[in-house]
């Protein structure tokens, strides 16, 4: 998609069309989380801070993110695209990979099939976005940059190695700064120079991801399409606080909000975890570490007991700035039974009480007695969103 | 302090005592050995702070005294040396210098008077059992024990010394393997103790399976095991170990005999497509006959078909493949009887011909 959540208040809020726009987390973010195409003319880029922003563009408009309306027509477009093909992989709130190998009769040429995918977006979310079409996924999340907005673009199989050439190889999806760095020492700077380099010297180092990328840049990325939402390694929830908050009860709620978010989200996959990351930012760096509670649980109440423990016992009083609670490698609930832990069926049932009605009357409308003074920052949309699965969360 | 001493006579008592030298230490002195001559005798001993263990071998041309040497590269010289070699070892200083043939080694040393060694002069008991009987209690007890549990009193085995029966024990809470080994002497107190995991695999890897005697000696916080060739002290585990007699279960009224070898070897194909991670199998029994099935993520499946002694209601429930296949491995009789009550009630495997011990699953649901 084309500045996605900027895309779609200019959609819903016509006086915003053709004007510099930036979305932040609620009106008290300060970081921008996306901006539209008048603003990014002016030199504004995601992650910039709003003040510095203003400097460069100073009548862009700031808009508060609406999260859920993002996840909505995501889910729509995501679920039109399934007219095409189902061989769809959902690779972010908005971008995917369609596989057309085997509907190519059905479908036509590349270019009347890509037509096809943007008309079947805008008639799903009334917005534009970006195609690119090739023998490959990296080539072709390559070929959907290279025209935007509203571009579509076809780089045949047979032409893909020859249109990377001159393309640095960190341009392309997958390789940052680790890789890009490792490559550069071996001489390999633009997709181009890559089949100097022997495949085994990238597969010692990286593995089976390195091989990929030598195949990647020179147009034959071998991934499939992933259909399924692989299982989580780990899912985790976070916050940001007043700056140097040093009072324990305010870290209580914060702490009792991210482990009832944490333990909302793994009944809510019927997953449960054992162990967990407890973290409180300071100016220093992070206190905190993994803890285990004595069997796999997704109550919250041993979660936050962990937490306790992390104020009671490493916290010295530092000001804090961010609160981070992660489960590590979530299992599926309950498969395993334990001789001498019995399950506390009062807890669950509650649970499974505050997950319904939440489920009906929206996040929190039951929920215990702390959070009552939590904090009344905005959820945030995360880059990796999926409209299912364990991704779907706010 | 000098000392003579064949690479043969060596290398074995070596080996033993470096084997509880851990590899990375916070003390330089825990990655070293204690080398102690006395009356022509060679003591060698080495620690982790929770075990100590002693070897003894005999030296020629020797001057009592003692010093430590760097474990690993003490043992790694006399493997490299051959076979026939004889070291002689003589230190003066703080360096220790290894002649054998035309090799010359010289090894830095730190005094033997900072080598930790752990108290063991408190009141205790003794008791002297055959080795082999050791062993084998904890070869059908030991793989069940947790491992890096937050439960940290089931990281290790549970010993119970009652009168004329010695009892193992060890649960990691999904599943619990129990052994009764008779003991012909009185013993003057019930005892029950827990030995830590790490000293539960290295005493096991010591034991030899022959009619030697061990002799065992407890104390409050330790247990001594002696053999012919080594002493091997261990600190306890401090702490109550579940009432495991609870969770034996008692009114299981489905009662299935089988052949062992035959359902093990069944699992053991069926657990190939069982879920890498989770292990889970399904079982049904009806009538005379068992299935197992097992499938994966890939959805790709097993199934195996098994004739067995049964005549109660059906039954399905589910275990992790492991947990059985570890129970089945450990059990010593040709046919074992698998005792259940429903779906969500752990099971209770026992050989036939052999009730000394008895293993328990918990089921997984399915």
């Amino acid at each position: 998609m084309n500045a996605f959540f900027a895309s779609i208040e200019q959609r819903d809020f016509p006086r915003l069309r053709g004007k510099p726009v930036a979305v932040t987390n609620g009106l008290t973010g300060t970081c921008i989380i996306t901006s539209s195409y008048e603003a990014r003319a002016f030199g504004i880029k995601t992650g910039m801070r709003i003040r510095e922003a203003l400097q460069k563009c100073p009548k862009l408009i700031q808009r508060p993110a609406r999260p859920e309306v993002y996840a909505r027509i995501s889910t729509g477009i995501m679920k039109a695209l399934e007219a095409i093909t189902p061989d769809l992989e959902i690779f972010s709130c908005d971008e995917a990979f369609l596989d057309v190998t085997r509907c190519q009769k059905l479908h036509g040429t590349p270019v009347r099939r890509g037509k096809m995918v943007k008309q079947i977006v805008f008639r799903a979310s009334g917005i534009l976005c970006s195609v690119g079409i090739a023998g490959d996924k990296t080539t072709a999340k390559f070929a959907a940059k290279l025209q935007k907005p509203n571009g579509l673009i076809v780089i045949p199989p047979w032409e893909a190695a020859d249109r990377l050439k001159d393309v640095p190889v960190t341009q392309l999806c997958g390789i940052a700064n680790g890789i890009g760095n490792f490559l550069a020492q071996h001489g390999v700077h633009v997709c181009g120079d890559m089949h100097k380099l022997p495949i085994s010297i990238l597969g010692q180092r990286f593995g089976n991801l390195g091989r990929r990328i030598w195949l990647m840049c020179q147009g034959a990325d071998p991934d499939k399409i992933h259909t399924d939402v692989p299982a989580p390694k780990s899912m985790g929830h976070g916050k940001v606080l007043p700056p140097n908050t040093q009072d324990r009860q305010t870290l209580v709620t914060y702490l009792t909000h991210m482990s009832e978010k944490v333990g909302q989200r793994l009944r809510k996959n019927k997953m449960e975890g054992q162990e967990f990351l407890i973290g409180l930012r300071t100016l220093n760096g992070w206190i905190g570490d993994r803890f285990r509670t004595k069997v796999p649980t997704s109550d919250s109440r041993p979660i936050l007991q962990l937490s306790q423990f992390v104020l009671t016992n490493l916290w010295k009083g530092e000001g804090i700035f961010q609160v981070q609670i992660t489960v590590l490698d979530p299992k599926p609930r309950r498969q395993q039974m334990d001789m001498f832990e019995a399950q506390d069926e009062v807890r669950t049932q509650l649970n499974e009480v505050m997950d319904r009605v939440n489920e009906k009357y929206g996040e929190f409308t039951l929920a215990p007695g702390y959070l009552i003074n939590r904090s009344e920052m905005p959820n945030v949309i995360a880059p990796a969103w999926k409209p299912f699965g364990h991704r779907q969360t706010i | 302090m000098k000392f003579t001493i064949t690479r043969d006579a060596l290398i074995r008592p070596l080996q033993t005592v470096s084997g509880i030298v851990e590899r990375r230490q916070t003390l330089p002195i825990l990655s070293n050995i204690l080398l102690r001559i006395s009356g022509g005798t060679l003591t060698l001993t080495s620690t982790d702070l929770e075990i100590e263990m002693l070897a003894h071998a005999t030296a020629d041309k020797a001057t009592d005294g003692d010093t430590t040497l760097p474990a690993r590269k003490f043992l790694d010289i006399c493997r490299a040396l051959p076979e026939d070699a004889v070291l002689d070892v003589s230190v003066s200083g703080e360096r220790a210098t290894i002649r054998a043939g035309k090799s010359r080694f010289v090894l830095s040393t730190l005094p033997a008077a900072e080598f930790p060694g752990i108290e063991v002069n408190q009141k205790l008991s003794q008791l002297k059992l055959p080795q082999r009987g050791l062993r084998n209690a904890i070869a059908r007890t030991h793989f069940a024990m947790a491992q890096q549990d937050v439960r940290y009193y089931l990281n290790g085995l549970l010993m119970e010394l009652e009168n004329r029966i010695i009892r193992m024990v060890a649960t990691d809470g999904h599943r619990l393997a129990l052994c009764e080994t008779p003991y012909p002497n009185e013993i003057d107190k019930n005892q029950s103790l827990i030995i830590p995991r790490k000293a539960v695999l290295e005493l096991y890897r010591l034991l030899a399976d022959d009619d030697g005697e061990v002799e065992i000696r407890v104390g409050g916080n330790f247990i001594q095991v002696k053999t012919a060739e080594i002493s091997f002290t261990t600190k306890l585990i401090d702490g109550r170990f579940p009432d495991y007699q609870n969770v034996i279960p008692k009114g299981g009224n489905k009662s299935v005999i089988c052949d062992r070898e035959a359902l093990r070897q069944a699992l053991s194909r069926v657990s190939i497509l069982s879920n890498e991670k989770y292990r889970g199998v399904r079982m049904q029994f009806a009538s005379g006959l068992m299935h197992i099935l097992a499938h994966n993520p890939e959805q790709e499946e097993a199934e195996e078909e098994l004739a067995i002694e049964y005549s109660g209601d059906d039954l399905e429930i589910g275990f992790n493949v492991t947990y059985l296949l570890d129970a089945l491995s450990a059990a010593d009789s040709e046919r074992i009887s698998i005792t259940l009550t429903d779906a969500n009630s752990s099971c209770l495997i026992q050989g036939v011909d052999d009730k000394t011990c008895r293993y328990i699953v918990m089921p997984m649901r399915l």
